[in-house]
Parts: structure tokens; C-alpha cells; sequence
């Protein structure tokens, strides 16, 4: 038993060295962008947008873009983003784009800067 | 100020929880934290569960429910008052006979790995305030805005539109963290940071003062430093995953269960408050509805087993069963109507021909077992894997004379091999790309059980006496 649990407590504290290295630098510590991306990002759109009910969004496809979705879905909650065009506002959302046009159906609204806009269907007030 | 309120109600509700099934007062150091430990778990999960019922029936008065809830807490336990000072005391458990060299060299192991995991903790907390990975943001925080920020049209949030967010998921932590930022007005990002942290800890001093009252110091402290040297536990933690809250709640109901013995009174008490933990278990996320379904069949079968062995127990098994249900009763409810009329149906269940098709494909279970064996060996992000060294110690140190004496920890292996098999089975019929799902799952599933897995290796620890004593 005495063996057992010296040889135990001897192979575990490695790990616990490994959380101590894989920690990161106190002294050189970057918060994380969340706050960035996320609730600063859309403020300015959040302000003119309704507070509830469904606007569509579109984005870049893959992961960064399934990131960029959830992204915005947080900071504009209780407001729903449908990954859809089909909606009288539209939101684009392309951070690493420089540029991006409105689909045929739509027209843009508001650049709020950053590859971030507000589109709408023609008929749309 | 409104934060502290929010603390002191949280704690209130908590505590006079456990004080009612807790057999009598006691002031060692586990008792106490064991008590604590509790206290913020069960406060979490009744502050979770109060504002969900306030948001069903369209009420915005939450500090009216929680004084009425605490006023029916109190309430409770004047009337149980009586029972609960009839009722025998745990009794901390003797140590295990091993040199004091020994038994320093492990305390000063614990500290040193309990040292390291704060530190991690704290550092990544402030480097990642909203969470590592998307976990946070993208489900738990999020469902929590939508209650928090949409009053009457809270429901949104759970529908179809969102795609991944898994709106099908119970709400103890979103409800919770909702409730939190009721009492300060805003949703401040701080509140799911600071309640992974604290479940995280909350495990670790669940673990070790379970173990502490059950089998002693050494067996506390070696399953403290096991815990608390897994880095894969804390990262989880700190990236407020919903995985952590969930062990801790199988933990608890794991531990209470071992606890519970003695006489009728304490059984009854201690017992219910095990059945409340796994009902906090299923109200966090759906693996917690399969535990709480394992660990009330495995409690079940045990108490009508343990007739036929007078010695186990005294009881009829009515007086065990009857409290464990009834306690799980109000979490299955809410959980009830949260599916039946707000949550869409599971992504995980598809058509009847599907699954068929899954259940008779051999290919997809050697699969899983490949995945199986190959996460026991890299679960944890250990250095040394701490699963090996766990089942090496477990093989090493005990002879089999010892385990054969301790038959009151089988029904919980039992419910963690039937949680186990559960999961093995939903991986079987998920309509995903197998690779994919068990890539992304399977080490949060493990993660889940650790602490019960830990918690059950090292109460096995014979000691010289049995922990409970008649007063």
C-alpha cells in the first residue's frame, strides 16, 4: 500500500506542473476579444435593430463563419438571427472581407465599418 | 450591494436545504465544507429552478419567489425539526494505517496540486472572462441572455433558428446565471466566469471532504490531488463548461448515497438529498437525465436487494425509495414541461428506421470501443494518463478480501457503468458522423464522471472503523 501510493502521488504532480505551465503568463496576460467581436462590435447596429423578433444574417461559410454567427446572435440577443435571406433586414457580417455587396434582392442600409452591414429587401421600409 | 443579496439568497436557499436533510448539526472541518460545498450547489440549482417557474408563469418578481421559497424552506424544517434531532451524526471515518512520513508526503502533494489548479484558475478566468472555446457564448450564456433579456418572448431563443446552440438542453445553468443578473440589472459576464470557478472548486471540496468523513484524511487527500491535478478539470472549468456543474451534482448524489446510512431517520434525509442532486444532475443537461434514470434504477435494485441481507440495512425499502423519488420529483417536472412545450425535440433522435439501421451496423460499436479505450488513455490532458494510474492504484492497493466488505458503494459503480453504457449507446443511433461526434464528446462525457469515478476508487480505501457511530 505504502509503495502504491508514493508511486501515485509521485505521477501526479507532473500534471499538476503542466497546469501551471500551460497557464498563461500572468505578467503578460491578453483578454480575449469575445467582448470585442461580440457586444462592442454590433453595438451600434444593436441600437437600430427591433429588440426581439427574427432578422436574417449571412457570413462567411466554415468554422470562422459558424464563430462570427454565434458572435452576433450573442450580442444581439433576445433578437433572433436566421442564417437566411428571406427577412426584411439582413445582416452581413464578414470581418476579414474589405468589401462585400448586397445579394440582387437587397439593399444596403447602414457600413457600420469592419464588414459589418445592415441590408434589406427592395420593399422594405 | 444587489450582488451580495443575490449571494446571500443563493447560500440562503442552499443551506436551509441541506440543514433540513442533514441528520444533525456538527462543526468538524468536513462537515462543514462538506455542507458549504453543498450549500452553493443546491442554491445554484434552486435559484436556477425558481427563476425558470417565475419566467413559465410570466412573473418578473423574483425576489417575491425566492422569499417565498426560502419562507417554505424555513418553514420545512421547523416542521422536520424534531425528526432531524432523533437522527444519528457521521462520524469522520479513522485513517488508514500508513507511516506519517507517508501521510505528510501526500498532504503536501494536495496542497501543491490544489496551489497549481488556483493558479490556472485564476489566471485563465481573467484571460478568458467569456470562456475558452465557444461553449460559453455560444449555449449556456446565450440561453441565459434570451431569459435575462427577453422577458415575455424568452422562448425565442429555444427554437429551431439558432442552429448548434442545442436549445433542447435544460436550463440550470442559464436560468441560474439569468437569475443572478435579475437581482443586478445587467448581464454582467462576470457571473458565468465566477460560477464556473465555483463549481469547479465546489467539486474539489465536495471530493475531499466526502471522502474525509467517509474513509479518512489519506483517502481525501489523495482523491483531492487526483482531481485537482487533472488539467483537462480545470480548463473545463474555467471555460464554463456545463460538464463540470454536471459532475459535480453526480457527485453529490453519489456521495450522499454512500453517506446514507445509519438509522431510518438519517437514511431518509441523506437519501433525499441524494435524489435532489441528480435532479439538479438532469435539469443541467441531458447526460444528467440518463444518470439520474441509472442512479435511481441502480438505488432501486440495491434497497430491495439489501432485504435479503438483513445486515446492510434495517429498513423497509419504502423508507429509502419513497424520499429519493419524491426528491426528484420537482426537477423532473420542470424538466417535463421545459420539453414538452419549449424545447424542440433532440437532434440526437432521429427517424425509427434510422436508428434501426445504426443499432444493427457491428462497425459503429467496435468503433466506439476503439474510442473508448483510446480516451481512457489520454482522458484528462495528464502527463502520466490519470486514469491508468487510477486503475493501477485501484489494482494494486486493494486486495480483494477488503473490497468484498464494502458492498454499500456497489449501486453507485452501478450507475456509473449503466451511465457509461448509456452513452454508448446514444453513440451508437447519433445521426452524426460517428468520428466527429466522439471527437468533439467524448472526453466531455468522461470529464462528467471523473470526480464520481475518483470519488468511488479512493472510497474504497479500507479503514480500521466504520464511519457511522449511533449516538
Amino acid at each position: 500500500m505504502t509503495v502504491a501510493i508514493l508511486l501515485f502521488v509521485i505521477l501526479c504532480l507532473p500534471s499538476s506542473i503542466r497546469l501551471i505551465c500551460d497557464a498563461p503568463n500572468p505578467f503578460h496576460i491578453t483578454i480575449d476579444d469575445v467582448a470585442r467581436r461580440s457586444d462592442q462590435r454590433f453595438a451600434a447596429m444593436k441600437a437600430i435593430l427591433p429588440s426581439r423578433g427574427v432578422v436574417g444574417y449571412m457570413g462567411a461559410s466554415g468554422n470562422t463563419g459558424t464563430e462570427d454567427y454565434y458572435l452576433a446572435q450573442y450580442a444581439l440577443a433576445p433578437l433572433v438571427l436566421d442564417r437566411s435571406t428571406n427577412h426584411p433586414y439582413v445582416i452581413a457580417n464578414f470581418p476579414n472581407a474589405t468589401e462585400t455587396e448586397a445579394p440582387s434582392n437587397l439593399r444596403s442600409v447602414r457600413d457600420f465599418g469592419g464588414g459589418l452591414y445592415l441590408f434589406a429587401t427592395k420593399d422594405a421600409q | 450591494m444587489a450582488i451580495v443579496l443575490a449571494i446571500v439568497s443563493c447560500l440562503a436557499l442552499g443551506y436551509i436545504t441541506v440543514v433540513i436533510g442533514w441528520p444533525r448539526r456538527a462543526f468538524t472541518f468536513s462537515h462543514l465544507l462538506f455542507r458549504a460545498c453543498l450549500s452553493v450547489g443546491f442554491g445554484f440549482g434552486l435559484f436556477s429552478l425558481s427563476f425558470f417557474l417565475a419566467r413559465m408563469f410570466g412573473s418578473s418578481h423574483f425576489i417575491v419567489v425566492d422569499i417565498c421559497l426560502l419562507a417554505l424552506l424555513v418553514a420545512c424544517y421547523w416542521l422536520l425539526r424534531n425528526r432531524n434531532a432523533k437522527a444519528d451524526e457521521i462520524q469522520p471515518a479513522a485513517a488508514l494505517d500508513v507511516p506519517g512520513w507517508l501521510r505528510q508526503t501526500v498532504s503536501t502533494a494536495f496542497v501543491v496540486s490544489l496551489s497549481a489548479a488556483l493558479y490556472s484558475t485564476v489566471v485563465r478566468a481573467i484571460a478568458h472572462p467569456h470562456g475558452e472555446g465557444w461553449d460559453a457564448f455560444a449555449i449556456w450564456n446565450l440561453h441565459a441572455r434570451f431569459l435575462f433579456l427577453g422577458g415575455d418572448h424568452w422562448r425565442d431563443g429555444f427554437g429551431a433558428l439558432i442552429p448548434w446552440s442545442h436549445p433542447d438542453y435544460p436550463l440550470l445553468l442559464p436560468a441560474g446565471i439569468a437569475h443572478f443578473w435579475s437581482y443586478l440589472g445587467t448581464p454582467d459576464p462576470r457571473v458565468p466566469s465566477v460560477v464556473g470557478v465555483v463549481f469547479t472548486f465546489g467539486t474539489l471540496g465536495l471530493l475531499f471532504t466526502s471522502l474525509d468523513l467517509l474513509r479518512g484524511r489519506l483517502a481525501a487527500t489523495l482523491g483531492g490531488l487526483t482531481l485537482a491535478s487533472t488539467p483537462f478539470f480545470i480548463a473545463a472549468g474555467t471555460s464554463q463548461y456545463a460538464d463540470v456543474p454536471l459532475g459535480f451534482f453526480f457527485l453529490a448524489a453519489t456521495a450522499l448515497s454512500c453517506l446514507d446510512r445509519g438509522d431510518t431517520n438519517s437514511r431518509s434525509a441523506l437519501i433525499a438529498l441524494s435524489g435532489l442532486a441528480a435532479g439538479f444532475a438532469a435539469w443541467t443537461k441531458n447526460e444528467g437525465m440518463l444518470f439520474l434514470l441509472a442512479f435511481a434504477l441502480s438505488q432501486t435494485f440495491a434497497t430491495i436487494a439489501s432485504k435479503r441481507r438483513p445486515s446492510l440495512t434495517d429498513a423497509h425499502p419504502r423508507s429509502r425509495l419513497i424520499p429519493l423519488l419524491l426528491a426528484m420529483i420537482p426537477a423532473i417536472l420542470v424538466i417535463l414541461w421545459f420539453k414538452r412545450f419549449v424545447a424542440p425535440s433532440s437532434e440526437l433522435f432521429s427517424t425509427r428506421e434510422a436508428i434501426v439501421t445504426r443499432l444493427l451496423a457491428p462497425a459503429r460499436y467496435g468503433t466506439i470501443l476503439q474510442w473508448y479505450g483510446k480516451e481512457f488513455l489520454r482522458f484528462g490532458h495528464w502527463l502520466i494518463p490519470g486514469t491508468v494510474l487510477l486503475a493501477m492504484f485501484y489494482f494494486i492497493a486493494f486486495s480483494k478480501q477488503y473490497r468484498a466488505i464494502m458492498p454499500d458503494l456497489r449501486p453507485c459503480y452501478w450507475t456509473l457503468a449503466l451511465t457509461m453504457a448509456g452513452y454508448f449507446a446514444i453513440y451508437v443511433i447519433t445521426p452524426y458522423g460517428l468520428h466527429w461526434h466522439l471527437r468533439f464528446s467524448l472526453n466531455r462525457l468522461f470529464l462528467q464522471l471523473w470526480p464520481c469515478a475518483v470519488f468511488l476508487v479512493f472510497a474504497s480505501i479500507p479503514v480500521k472503523a466504520m464511519p457511522i457511530v449511533s449516538s
